[in-house]
């Protein structure tokens, strides 16, 4: 197979230079692709398609210590998920600092001070 | 309507099951309600959430085991009419009312419900903040006219509470679909800084900071003072802020802050209060989308209840609490939504990504309401 594979790049070479940027044209977009698809999450299957590897997990580790005490580690375990405060509030991003101008522009143009898509006119 | 129930295991998204439960009439069985915890069982606020649901329904049957850690419930018709009903004060209003604005509309006579108890703490929404978010979403929906209003009488802080507040919702046979894609820029700011059984001067206090960081984006500020006293000021003392951005398609994205409740922790300065909640509306408005992030769900129940018709929002991130709720939608409508990531395009300043949902009404009519 070696030897069919030079004579092809060979052939290529000789013969159709022009055409080189069709090379590996399959793994580029298959590389595009993942790229592409880590780029993304994808949300739905984040909220529909978690559930049964909830339900997996379900079984609680318990260490055993010298064979008399199990580990406790109700922090962890998806109990304590489930036994978690009901409340709607979302706390916001840490990683976001309003006190840097980079942030504050980042959201200039959310408002009618910002700047205007074309077509658009503030009046 | 299905008469097979649902399990669910824990005490976390209690009020999203037993909503649920009640408008699509299917009975649900939560087990180890805090079963491996030193006080096991529901706990006084939850035992208050499901008497007021009790209240505004007929024919109700809730079982609830010895330890308190199952809870059997199944739901009967939503009735409304009048309703008092004291919250109790380990959770704000908000918490109450947040499930009651799920369930008003769909009711067989319009709901008039007072509720008392704290109108405003650091976890819930507060009614304030309900009041300026909620209520216009639900109006999207073809809730409105005159009957449709959340006045706040007395103002009760947390830890003591003693405020009241009324809401009064008039009934809809079904839900208009609605098509909420851009929100459109915001075009002004409002706000209410709240003092009660402190110095009037706290408010202000409170609004010069948050001016100051709101200021660097648009000039169009309000925010009221509002310091309510005597019989009207509840029984402990706080302050605090609630901030609404309002955006020309008719869009609100909110930030709140409420003063430490008296006796729990460090106080706070009303000048921080102020600079922080300004901060956290501008972190609301980066997460942007046509609805407000701590409304995600009541927008997503009202889309799954409306006619058999394609119903469009752009929201900001999903909260937590939200994809909960999606779940939970599947399990008691069987509807799944369309979930579209939208990457904002590199020369736009509008902050994070957005979710695009999308999906097709159950076709919910409510049958429980009287013809006249």
């Amino acid at each position: 197979t070696m030897k069919s594979g030079s004579e092809e790049e060979e052939e290529g070479e000789e013969e159709l230079g022009a055409l080189k940027w069709k090379e590996g044209l399959q793994q580029k977009a298959s590389e595009a692709f993942l790229r592409q698809q880590a780029a993304i999450p994808n949300l739905r299957k984040l909220v529909y398609g978690s559930v049964v590897a909830a339900n997996n997990s379900e079984d609680e580790e318990e260490e055993e210590l010298g064979g008399l005490f199990t580990v406790s580690r109700p922090q962890k375990s998806k109990r304590f998920q489930a036994d978690a405060m009901d409340c709607c509030r979302f706390s916001p991003d840490s990683s976001h600092n309003w006190d840097l101008d980079e942030m504050l522009n980042s959201i200039r143009d959310c408002f009618v001070t910002g700047k205007w898509e074309e077509g658009t006119d503030a009046a | 309507m299905a008469s097979h129930g649902l399990d669910y295991d824990g005490c976390n998204f209690f009020r999203q099951r037993l909503v649920l439960s009640t408008l699509s009439g299917k009975r649900v069985r939560i087990k180890n309600i805090r079963s491996k915890d030193d006080n096991p069982g529901l706990r006084d606020f939850e035992a208050s959430f499901i008497r007021l649901l009790d209240k505004v329904t007929n024919g109700s049957r809730i079982e609830i085991n010895q330890t308190g850690t199952v809870l059997f419930y199944q739901p009967g018709l939503l009735f409304g009419g009048s309703v008092e009903h004291d919250c109790n004060t380990q959770r704000s209003i908000g918490y109450y009312l947040e499930a009651l604005l799920m369930l008003a509309p769909f009711m067989k006579t319009s709901l008039k419900a007072t509720l008392k108890g704290v109108t405003n703490d650091h976890i819930d929404p507060t009614v304030d903040v309900l009041k300026s978010t909620a209520l216009p979403l639900m109006k999207q929906f073809g809730i409105d006219g005159e009957g449709f209003d959340l006045k706040v009488v007395k103002r009760g802080m947390a830890p003591g509470g003693g405020g009241e507040v009324v809401f009064t919702c008039p009934t809809r046979r079904t839900m208009r679909p609605v098509q909420l894609t851009d929100p459109g820029k915001i075009k002004r700011i409002r706000g209410v800084a709240y003092s009660v059984r402190v110095s009037p001067q706290m408010a202000n206090r409170i609004v010069d900071t948050a001016r100051s960081v709101l200021n660097k984006f648009i000039p169009d500020i309000y925010i009221y003072t509002d310091h309510m006293k005597g019989a009207n000021s509840g029984k402990s003392p706080g302050f605090g802020l609630t901030l609404v951005a309002e955006t020309l398609n008719g869009s609100f994205l909110s930030a709140e802050m409420s003063s430490t409740p008296q006796g729990q922790g460090d106080p706070m300065l009303p000048e921080d209060l102020g600079m922080n909640c300004a901060k956290l509306l501008l972190e609301e408005v980066y997460r942007g989308g046509c609805v407000d992030s701590s409304n995600q769900s009541l927008a997503l129940l009202l889309m799954t209840l409306g006619q058999q018709d394609v119903s469009k929002v752009l929201l900001g991130p999903l909260s937590p609490y939200t994809i909960e709720f999606l779940r939970h939608i599947r399990d008691f409508f069987q509807i799944m939504f369309k979930i579209e990531v939208q990457k904002p395009s590199e020369d736009e300043r509008k902050g994070g990504d957005k979710v695009l949902m999308t999906c097709v009404g159950v076709g919910y009519s409510n049958i429980n309401k009287t013809l006249k």
